[in-house]
């Protein structure tokens, strides 16, 4: 590590960083919390996923606070200013996931004054695990400035865009099966939607950790699945609510 | 430090309570005795005042042991002085080999984030963690947010707390944290954090619950068609021995159906309980995978279908399990042949020395491909692969995903007279997970599907991995 010649310059950087881990780890807790609470039929723990979000919401004013103020008063460069400007990054993506935990709470909450829907809410958990996952992923590599693992987590992104293609079908099938659960379905189907945009935050996040560590861009396209001929009758139905890449 | 360890440890030290104490007292005593004796009319009071003064001292000296304990815990000198080399050593080890993670956390500044630190952590805690050095911020190793406001409140409002704690992965494994602050030195606030595994009980819970789920669901189905043919045969086919013999003969394969559908969630169960405990046996991935092959050789000859191994030449030797190794291999190859057409040809592939990336690489040209299960980063570990491909109807891409579901059925598929419990690729992929290893399924539709399943190599020679793990 390099040293700083005023101590306290090197102290409000890390003070930075660690905000932004605690916020990541609140961000991950209430995702978790909130899958937890649609799968367990959860009320009291959605309450309390959506109260916490304010938390949220006031590290995010911290973090942009304290970096303003760093970039102010001590003009960071080169590797001090990236971090800087990550951690500004990092907490506007965490402070989104935070909001679609929040919601898919909130409708964890409609959900369950209604008949429980099992091997849809299992759905919804299997995906909900892989999201939290890869978002535990994202946050260690940031914990440890790991590029390596970064890069893991954004060249996977097509596994969620695949479980949320399957899960949207799964939907449909019962919707057409029974016209009744389609109010529930579609509180899920905005859940999955929900849980795949966390996803894309959590590659947002890695290419800001490849930023910070390396001060360069993402190389490359991100391996991405495009249908095939053969597959676009599958494709046709949900065409035009594939995930667009933001 | 030679003299300290050769004076007599019930001798106090210069500056201690005890010695002035024990001086000034003596000494008051001393004189209220002389003037006792000088003065013998006022002798009664005065020799009542040296008693007094005798019982107080003595008091005072004896609260020494107590007091300084306080000290000795957070300040390192006492220690020193106070215990032998040989058992702070000792104190070492011991703190070092407790199995339940072990955390000290100095306290800093309450708004300052990054002044808490981990001062201590033993190998249990370093091992959870990852912790990469002494010294590390808190919250870059532990983002719990309760726990952390465990600690916060163990060390700055000396509140002792007990709370959940999940440390993620694939193989997730729960803990309870008890957060206790430790006795304050005036610089600095301690606090000691301390897990204890409740994976166990956790997933009995959860076994029990889903078990029962599984088998109410799944068992009602062949349950009422068996109570349906009762009837039936109670009633007007009592007579007809044609119709009976067929009900009799149904009613058999249903209620095989059932005794399998009972042993398959009974493995299952048992296999996700011990899904976070790492294998303790070795084996040869080569061997395990002909013996399947030799096994099954009855129902591939029923089937027509020929199977094709091909592996190295060496032994391929894998941490795991040997029966839940084989039980990998035989499900695939099972999997394989109930999809093969007759006269199929199933390619049953080995290879070892392998990166994570290379062992889930793509083995079928244009395939949809998918990761079932990755296994975590951060070990630099060799894989072995086994790959088993057929030439059966293979899979659409929107399937993929949810192969490893419970009783999940790609729709329109049959697959042929020997019904599956749908149990599976769950199965599988638990046993896979348990072992650190991984999954991929690779598919064309029409063209037949592709498993490979990977295992982290022995590494008997390795030094960071103690033998007995």
């Amino acid at each position: 590590m390099n040293q700083h010649t005023v101590k306290s310059y090197g102290d409000e950087l890390n003070q930075l960083t660690a905000i932004v881990a605690r916020m990541g780890g609140l961000a991950e807790a209430q995702v978790a919390d909130a899958i937890e609470s649609v799968a367990r039929r959860d009320v009291a723990l959605a309450r309390a996923v959506v109260e916490r979000d304010a938390r949220l919401d006031a590290l995010h004013a911290d973090i942009e606070k304290k970096a303003i103020r760093l970039i102010a008063l001590r003009q960071p460069v080169a590797s001090d200013l990236r971090k800087t400007l990550s951690a500004m990054k990092l907490a506007v993506d965490l402070e989104r996931t935070g909001d679609l935990a929040r919601n898919i709470s909130k409708r964890a909450l409609i959900l369950a004054e209604g008949e429980p829907m099992l091997p849809l809410t299992r759905s919804i958990e299997r995906m909900g695990k892989l999201v939290s996952n890869r978002l535990r992923d994202v946050l260690d590599a940031y914990t440890a400035s790991d590029v390596d693992r970064a890069m893991g987590v954004w060249t996977s992104d097509d596994e969620v865009d695949e479980h949320y293609n399957s899960l949207f079908r799964e939907l449909l099938t019962y919707m057409m099966g029974d016209p009744r659960t389609i109010t529930a379905c579609t509180h899920l189907l905005f859940m999955a939607k929900n849980l795949e945009r966390i996803g894309d935050h959590a590659t947002n996040i890695a290419e800001t950790i490849h930023y910070e560590i390396t001060g360069g861009d993402m190389i490359g396209e991100r391996p991405r699945w495009t249908p095939t001929p053969s597959d676009s009758d599958v494709m046709a139905a949900d065409d035009p609510l594939r995930p667009q890449e933001s | 430090m030679p003299d300290v360890q050769t004076s007599s440890p019930v001798v106090p030290s210069p500056g201690s309570r005890l010695w002035t104490a024990g001086a000034s007292g003596g000494l008051a005593v001393l004189i209220l005795l002389a003037l006792a004796v000088y003065d013998p009319a006022h002798a009664a009071p005065l020799i009542g005042g040296a008693l007094l003064v005798a019982v107080t001292t003595w008091l005072v000296a004896n609260q020494r042991p107590v007091m300084p304990e306080g000290n000795e815990d957070s300040d390192g000198g006492t220690r020193d002085e106070t215990r032998p080399a040989g058992q702070i050593a000792l104190l070492e080890e011991v703190f070092e080999t407790v199995s339940d993670p072990l955390l000290v956390v100095r306290g800093g500044e309450p708004d300052d984030m990054a002044g808490r630190r981990v001062v201590l952590a033993n190998r249990a805690a370093r091992d959870l963690l990852r912790i990469p050095r002494e010294g590390a911020i808190l919250v870059s190793v532990l983002r719990d947010p309760t726990l952390l406001e465990a600690v916060d409140e163990a060390l700055f409002g000396g509140v002792s707390r007990e709370t959940n704690f999940d440390s993620g992965g694939v193989q997730a494994r729960h803990w309870r944290a008890m957060t206790r602050p430790l006795p304050a030195s005036a610089t600095e606030t301690l606090a000691l954090v301390r897990l204890r595994d409740e994976t166990d009980v956790r997933r009995m819970e959860l076994m029990r619950v889903d078990f029962l789920a599984n088998a109410s669901h799944e068992l009602r189905t062949p349950l009422a068609s068996l109570s349906g043919f009762i009837e039936t045969l109670k009633g007007h086919a009592r007579e007809d021995s044609v119709a009976r013999d067929r009900f009799l003969d149904i009613m058999a394969a249903q209620a095989e159906r059932m005794s399998r559908l009972v042993a398959d969630l009974l493995s299952l169960s048992r296999i996700e309980l011990n899904e976070h405990v790492p294998p303790s046996g070795h084996l040869d991935l080569g061997r395990a995978t002909t013996d399947v092959v030799d096994a099954l050789s009855v129902l591939t000859q029923q089937q027509g279908v020929e199977i094709a191994v091909a592996a190295p030449d060496d032994a391929v030797r894998i941490r795991g399990e040997r029966d839940e190794i084989v039980q990998v291999i035989q499900n695939l190859i099972d999997n394989a042949i109930k999809y093969s057409p007759r006269d199929g040809r199933i390619e049953v592939d080995i290879r070892t020395g392998l990166s994570p990336a290379e062992a889930a690489a793509s083995r079928m040209t244009g395939a949809a491909r998918l990761p079932l299960l990755t296994p975590d980063r951060g070990e630099d570990l060799t894989y072995a692969a086994v790959t088993v491909r057929d030439h059966g109807p293979g899979m659409s891409r929107e399937h993929l995903p949810r192969l490893t579901e419970r009783f999940y059925r790609v729709e329109g598929q049959k697959s042929g007279e020997r019904p599956g419990t749908g149990l599976g690729l769950a199965i599988v992929k638990h046993i896979v997970n348990r072992h650190r290893g991984g999954l991929v399924v690779e598919s064309i539709p029409g063209e037949g599907a592709a498993f490979t399943a990977f295992f982290p190599l022995s590494n008997r020679t390795a030094v960071t991995e103690p033998l007995t793990v």
